[in-house]
């Protein structure tokens, strides 16, 4: 009997194992398994089985090198005839009896709503006044003359207060004459009326005005209004809020411009344009709140000033959202509604 | 106001128009456009309604003049000949509506075409030439502002102008040829027989000038604003001159006006001028004296404008000072800036013309913390739910035309309150409900082909309440709602609902005054049949709020649409509508969740198979079983519900009830499981008749 040479059997040995891994890692079930382990691991033929024999035949010196590299081996095949069996099982628990599906078939529909364009622009616009410190509020619709004009300083004879100009209530007492308010200063008279100054408010809602729908008017419209009033305010100070509205608004540091306007409650009044892509934009209108109005609702003009502002929010909508037609923002079709997706910006 | 370049610059020399639209546009008339004539620039600004004396070129003028700082060159108009006439009489019987009126007789004229001169002119700013009388009367207007008017003095009767309140349903034919009905609201100017004019407004047909018109009365007056403003517009015959004497032309123009318009017909036509006017009444001219604290402009603007400055700006514009102390000064307004009486309205006047861009951007606004109202957080709360939920937010109009408040509002009887004019034809109804609008979105939604028609909406509605108003609250109230449609049927929409309400931390009670308060919880909701024309019977519920101590209310409605509704808003797929009222519920934004610990202890469930009368309802089961005080219970769940004449009896049903129980302090035992769970079947039997089946 020729004895082993070493260096024959660790090569048999290495030529197993890389043999035993390919038969293993290709198994794909458990047949394949099967074999594999009875060629490799089989107790009675298996092929390490064989080269366990052939340790025998090295020579004496040999033998603990050649022990412990057959061992090496042997628990290295075990190991990868667990891992293959793993797989294999996993494998066929996974596929047992189940069709594989066509994953781009559309998912079980499962659909969000949108929120209203016009209520994400109020949103967005009170949430950058709320950071300038502005809170919000609300109040009636169906208002009286006080809140609605004589408070604002639109005295009787005003071309504003002509019934064809407004839309009352036909039903309201004769005295107490009633109206769908037509701006939302009315809200701003009702706060002052309860609360002293300092004071920061935007007031927001519908309104009302008898124009003829078109592509840029409709009858019913929504405004947000801002106002402030504190000791040694000026027109720094509005011009200023409204700077930093704009550059909150559009992104970046945007220039304001004030054209002098004219309105019944401020004084002075003026046009209010920000600068966008190197072109002026109307924003709306503001002013100085006029004295009349803070003494109408028990201020004295002398002690605090204030300022206030208002932007239309159709206006803004459209033109944030490309729409051509706000007359599109009131037909609640919701092909069109679904366009727009809130960016979480308020 | 359109302005002829080529005409202004007879007042004041201008800069290159670009630079002249720039600075009239920061000082306040806007710049509309520029078109380019022939020989000429037609320039349109926006004057805004306190500015009359802008409606002219002379004001226009004045704003160039003071803006660059250039001398404004007025034409002096006075007539020098003229022969007495002391037949012609003008008398004004209604002095509210006309404070002054004069009247210039011209005999002997030539109507014929104007020089082209002045049809140049008139055409740059977008008016038709007529003759040279008519031309005349059109182009001195828009020189000053003060509008006239031309009579064929032949054709008036009696030699007599009176000015007169129009009687009621008075007749009379306009220039226009048009025949009109006026009111007692109107002004007229009257000859002896009948209107010849509606005063400010237009000239009658009869008294045109003509071209055999020989002799001509120029009228010049001062019209009060609102009778104008009323006949211009309910006879939809607004004017040039309309326009103007609704915002009040400057006194001072009226003599002015009316001498320089004889004196260019006298150029242009001819004729010879009967002098003197013949004038009734007296001009009314308030000229405003105003203190000006030097002060003051900066405490505005937050800016300084030196004294001296703001002495320059006014003098400039036409106020005169009267007396000046170190820090204050006293000016007399110009008499065409009645729109100027107070100390701001000259700081305004300083500002604008200084321009605005001196006003600084950029100091630092104090921080001020602020935080949302309860109904603010409510209205995103309940908005975010159902968005979550698919919905897509409409906007509907707040009025509605009749047919849709028909039905009744589950929010108040009163009819609704009607607005007028009518908010778009055929809607004049301030809606007490916003069911109807809502169905009629979805249905054309999906008419339109939209993949669904899920639309909430949150809006105030306006209800009327019976009984006089208290001081200063009428008796409105505008209730802030929630409304939802969607497809399906009631269990659909009362998911929903519920579900919303769960997010407000509003749960239903099993019973309107529930034993257990919910876990400390001291409010909650029932649910009850509800009738109404909106819903289909049977198939809709109203949802009752409870809290302790207070007394219930109706918070919301569920239902079915029923088949008028339906069909009133053309829909034609099952819908079913929700309807929350929101106002009242902003408490229910001021608890903060406060953690009860899950139980670490396994439940245990159990089903009970009761056998009841099919008029027992669910609440009364939940009821009964609660009724029991378990502490271990923690939740009842409906399994099904079945009917069966032959096992179970005729007007009998099973409902199967899954109840969990689970103790916070221990592993529960097959016995104390059992001991609960008899208890509950005893209690059913007790309170709702149930048997308990096998």
């Amino acid at each position: 009997m020729t004895n082993l040479n070493l260096d024959a059997f660790v090569a048999d040995l290495e030529e197993l194992r890389s043999e035993a891994e390919r038969a293993l890692v290709d198994a794909v079930d458990m047949q394949g398994l099967e074999a594999a382990r009875v060629v490799f691991l089989g107790a009675k033929n298996g092929r390490l089985k064989a080269v366990q024999k052939g340790l025998g035949k090295l020579d004496r010196e040999d033998k603990p090198v050649g022990g412990q590299q057959f061992n090496a081996v042997k628990k290295s095949v075990e190991a990868l005839f667990l891992q293959a069996s793993q797989r294999v099982e996993s494998l066929s628990k996974n596929t047992k009896g189940v069709e594989p599906v066509d994953v781009t078939l559309p998912g079980n529909p499962v659909r969000f709503g949108r929120v209203h364009p016009i209520t994400q622009t109020i949103r967005r616009v009170s949430s950058i006044m709320a950071n300038l410190g502005f809170e919000a509020v609300d109040g009636p619709e169906v208002e009286d003359q006080w809140h609605n004009f004589e408070a604002l300083a639109i005295p009787d004879e005003h071309p504003a207060r002509d019934p064809l100009d407004n839309f009352y209530i036909a039903v309201a007492n004769a005295d107490r004459p009633l109206l769908l308010r037509s701006q939302t200063s009315t809200v701003q008279i009702r706060v002052m009326e309860q609360r002293k100054p300092p004071l920061r408010i935007v007031s927001l809602g519908r309104v009302y005005r008898p124009d003829t729908a078109d592509a840029t008017h409709y009858p019913m419209f929504h405004q947000v209004e801002g106002l402030l009033v504190e000791p040694g305010t000026t027109m720094a100070h509005l011009k200023s809020v409204l700077r930093s509205f704009a550059s909150s608004f559009l992104g970046g540091d945007v220039r304001v411009r004030f054209r002098p306007s004219f309105f019944p409650f401020t004084e002075p009044s003026v046009e209010v344009d920000m600068e966008w892509n190197g072109r002026w934009i109307e924003m709306g209108g503001a002013g100085m709140v006029d004295p009349s109005v803070l003494q109408s609702v028990g201020y004295d003009p002398d002690e605090v000033c204030g300022f206030a502002f208002g932007l239309g929010v159709e206006r803004i909508a459209a033109r944030r959202f490309g729409v051509a037609d706000i007359r599109d923002f009131y037909r609640n079709d919701i092909r069109f509604l679904e366009q727009f997706h809130d960016r979480g910006q308020a | 106001m359109i302005v002829s370049l080529d005409w202004l610059a007879e007042y004041v020399d201008l800069p290159e128009v670009d630079a002249l639209t720039e600075r009239l546009l920061l000082s306040g008339l806007n710049h509309e456009s520029t078109k380019m004539l022939h020989e000429d620039t037609a320039v349109d600004l926006e004057v805004t309604s306190n500015r009359p004396d802008c409606l002219g070129h002379i004001g226009v003028a004045r704003e160039v003049s003071v803006l660059f700082q250039r001398p404004l060159k007025i034409p002096v108009a006075s007539i020098t000949s003229g022969e007495a006439s002391q037949s012609f009489s003008v008398a004004i019987e209604s002095k509210d509506m006309c404070p002054f009126y004069s009247a210039r007789l011209i005999r002997g004229v030539a109507v014929g075409p104007s020089p082209d001169w002045l049809v140049h002119r008139l055409e740059a700013v977008g008016v038709a030439s007529v003759n040279n009388v008519v031309d005349v009367t059109n182009y001195v207007m828009l020189e000053c502002g003060q509008p006239l008017h031309a009579f064929d003095l032949n054709r008036l009767n009696g030699e007599k102008i009176i000015v007169r309140r129009a009687t009621e349903g008075e007749s009379f034919v306009a220039i226009n040829h048009k025949e009109y009905k006026l009111t007692a609201e109107m002004c007229v100017i009257s000859d002896a027989k009948q209107p010849v004019a509606i005063a400010g407004v237009m000239g009658g047909a009869e008294t045109e000038i003509s071209l055999e018109t020989t002799d001509v009365l120029i009228e010049s007056a001062q019209f009060a604003p609102l009778p104008v403003r009323s006949a211009a517009r309910a006879l939809v015959l607004g004017s040039p001159s309309s326009y103007r004497f609704e915002r009040g032309p400057d006194p001072a123009a009226v003599e002015w006006a009316s001498c320089r318009a004889v004196e260019l017909i006298l150029d242009l036509a001819g004729g010879t001028c009967i002098a003197p006017a013949i004038k009734a009444g007296s001009l009314s001219s308030s000229q405003a004296t105003i203190d000006l604290r030097i002060h003051r402009v900066e405490q505005v603007l937050g800016v300084s404008i030196s004294g001296q400055r703001q002495r320059e700006i006014l003098q400039s514009l036409g106020f005169v000072e009267q007396e000046s102390a170190s820090d204050a000064t006293r000016w007399l307004a110009p008499t065409w800036r009645r729109d100027c009486t107070r100390e701001i309205d000259l700081v305004e006047e300083v500002a604008r013309i200084e321009g605005y861009d001196c006003v600084p951007e950029d100091i630092p606004i104090s921080a001020v913390p602020v935080q949302r109202s309860p109904r603010e957080r409510m209205v995103r709360v309940v908005s975010e739910s159902c968005v979550a939920a698919g919905f897509c937010e409409a906007m509907t109009r707040s009025v509605v035309g009749d047919r849709f408040e028909e039905f009744s509002s589950p929010w108040g009887d009163v009819p609704a309150m009607v607005c007028r004019p009518p908010l778009v034809q055929g809607a004049d109804r301030l809606r007490r409900t916003l069911l109807p609008s809502l169905l009629e979105a979805r249905a054309s939604s999906l008419s339109s082909g939209s993949s669904h028609g899920d639309l909430y909406e949150i809006a105030h509605v306006y209800v009327r309440r019976d009984g006089e108003s208290s001081e200063g609250a009428p008796p409105i109230e505008e209730p802030l709602l929630l409304t939802l449609v969607t497809g399906g049927d009631f269990f659909q929409g009362k998911g929903f609902a519920a579900a919303i309400l769960d997010r407000l931390g509003i749960y239903e009670w099993s019973a309107e005054e529930s034993p257990k308060a919910h876990a400390g919880v001291e409010y909650g909701v029932t649910y009850r049949p509800f009738e109404s024309a909106a819903m289909t019977a049977g198939r809709s519920a109203e949802i009752l709020f409870h809290a302790l101590g207070e007394k219930s209310r109706r918070i919301g409605v569920i239902g079915e649409f029923s088949e008028d509704v339906m069909k009133m808003c053309g829909c034609d797929r099952n819908s079913v509508g929700i309807e929350l009222r929101l106002d009242g519920l902003e408490f229910t934004t001021k608890y903060e969740p406060k953690l009860l610990a899950p139980s670490s202890f396994p439940s245990i469930d159990r089903d009970m198979n009761l056998v009841v009368d099919e008029a027992i309802s669910w609440a009364s089961i939940r009821a009964a079983i609660e009724s029991t005080q378990c502490d271990a219970l923690e939740s009842v769940r409906l399994g099904e519900i079945w009917r069966d004449a032959d096992r179970l009896g005729e007007g009998k049903k099973s409902v199967v009830v899954s109840i969990r129980l689970r103790s916070s302090k221990e592993t529960l035992s097959a016995e104390q499981a059992n001991s609960f769970v008899e208890a509950m079947v005893r209690s059913c039997q007790d309170h709702v008749g149930a048997a308990l089946r096998g």
